[in-house]
């Protein structure tokens, strides 16, 4: 029995290897994944992308010596070397550039996390198995032996391979995360309070705001409710001397046309200016320049 | 509270007065510039006088002390006109030594930031949902892991730029959004203050 297991990992890792040598190799998008990987730092930025479509050969000619008889102790071998320069690669990936493209499969720039690392680590013990019980058989002879043992390891371990793979997620992990998101509902509870940044959005698209909007010069310094308005309050400068423009807001409907201001001296207790509609005549915006251009402004 | 019912009652009640441009003077931004006494001419290429972002090194009674993420020292003098943005809205000693801040204000000729607006820990991220977890969105920020955590009565969602919401079950894992939040110092977290996703 373990034999038929043992043997059938150079079955597995050959299928991998083919994959992930021929992305490399022919894939579309290899070059641009050879730069987003950490070999920059280890071959220099000129030979990326020949020495990852090197690798992307290598890794097709293991493969094929791997499935095509004759079965030879060399070829599990081999698989041995390349899978621990792999884990070899990824430890100096996650050190000297934590933020590069595991670059194993795919096109998809993917992180060098734990599931790379058990996805690395299982092709070696996969390797080593092949090369410490099975060095020399062939891998179909456990098909005519036990196929079903045969079809039931292949199985599990390709399942192994594509759950570490991060380039499958979208298939799988990502709908059975919206599903769960669906059924429990995780953000709820939140009440159907106005937020802060509702008024405020409604605030600045009123016309009273955009005429008072040059006199103003802070953020929001207090905010409360009353009623069904919210009152929000910056500091201003009018005429030269520091006021408080308090603005009332619909709070409990989107209404921005009823939106009022008073600009208030605090200090004196007076009401400066007060505006519950901007002014007719106002209709211009305020950004519009009514100087000339400078001569260093230069417009297309 | 007096003060706030004075602010009320004059915004309110009264005679609301239809008031001419020029009560609040001229609004184009060089007059606007020239009347708040911008001194030193700004070249291109300058570094703005009248912003500051770093990390507070040291508070007294109306003084911050801050280092910016280019390692220069500042002062940013707070009055009772500042407003300080900490998530919401609040007061000067809800600030703390080892919060990051946004500040902008008028640079005095002593060299201190007398501070307009402060914006206490503020981030602003474009990021991608990896999960939904309970209370909490995982974000994958170029490829960091940053927790947001979601506080209710507070956190607000901006759908396709509609007016926001407090309901956040319309977001996905594997979409991408962007968070305008307050991070916890020295953490991967962030409460959020707004999430924008499109739908």
């Amino acid at each position: 029995m373990s034999t038929t297991i043992a043997a059938l990992q150079p079955l597995l890792i050959g299928g991998v290897l083919l994959w992930s040598g021929s992305l490399k190799l022919f894939g579309g998008h290899a070059a641009a994944e050879a730069r987003r990987t950490a070999l920059s730092g280890l071959v220099g930025e000129a030979r990326v992308v020949p020495a990852y479509r090197t690798l992307g050969g290598l890794e097709l000619l293991i493969a094929l010596a791997l499935i095509a008889p004759p079965p030879l102790w060399i070829e599990p071998a081999a698989g041995v070397a390349l899978s621990a320069g792999f884990v070899g690669y990824l430890v100096y990936a996650k050190l000297a550039a934590p933020a590069s493209s595991c670059g194993c499969m795919g096109s998809q720039p993917s992180r060098v996390t734990w599931r790379a690392f058990a996805r690395a680590g299982t092709m070696l013990l996969a390797a080593a198995a092949a090369l410490l019980w099975a060095p020399s058989t062939a891998w179909y002879t456990g098909l005519s032996d036990e196929p079903l043992l045969f079809a039931a390891v292949l199985a599990a371990e390709i399942l192994l391979v594509v759950g570490f793979s991060p380039e499958f997620d979208h298939r799988w992990l990502l709908p059975l995360r919206r599903l769960h998101n669906r059924l429990t509902h995780p953000l709820s509870g939140g009440g159907f309070e106005i937020p802060l940044d509702s008024t405020v959005t409604q605030l600045i698209r009123s016309g009273v705001y955009r005429h008072t909007a040059a006199a103003l010069h802070s953020d929001v310094t207090e905010h409360w409710d009353e009623g069904e308005w919210r009152f929000l309050v910056y500091s201003a400068r009018y005429e030269g001397r520091p006021a408080t423009a308090v603005y009332a807001v619909p709070r409990l409907r989107y209404a921005p046309d009823d939106v009022r201001v008073a600009i208030v001296d605090e200090e004196e207790g007076s009401t400066l200016l007060t505006l519950d509609a901007p002014p007719a005549e106002d209709s211009r915006p305020e950004w519009v320049l009514t100087t000339a251009t400078p001569e260093h402004v230069h417009t297309a | 509270m007096d003060r706030r019912k004075l602010l009320t009652s004059a915004v309110l009640g009264g005679a609301a007065g239809i008031v001419g441009a020029t009560a609040l003077g001229s609004l184009s931004p060089e007059d606007v510039f020239a009347a708040e006494g911008a001194t030193a001419k700004i070249n291109p290429g300058d570094p703005d006088p009248n912003f500051i972002e770093g990390r507070i090194t040291g508070i007294t009674d109306t003084v911050l002390f801050v280092t910016s993420s280019d390692g220069s020292l500042h002062s940013i003098r707070v009055t009772g006109g500042t407003s300080i943005w900490k998530l919401n809205p609040t007061t000067f000693d809800e600030v703390k030594v080892g919060d990051g801040l946004y500040a902008r204000g008028l640079r005095l000729a002593d060299g201190t930031l007398a501070a307009d607006s402060l914006w206490v820990n503020i981030v602003n991220l474009n990021a991608h949902v990896d999960s939904i977890g309970r209370g909490s969105l995982n974000l994958d920020h170029h490829g960091q892991r940053v927790v947001a955590h979601v506080e209710n009565g507070r956190s607000a969602a901006v759908y396709n730029n509609t007016p926001a919401v407090s309901d956040m079950s319309m977001l996905e894992a594997g979409k991408h959004v962007k968070v305008i939040g307050a991070w916890h110092p020295d953490t991967n977290e962030i409460t959020i203050s707004t999430v924008y996703a499109a739908v």
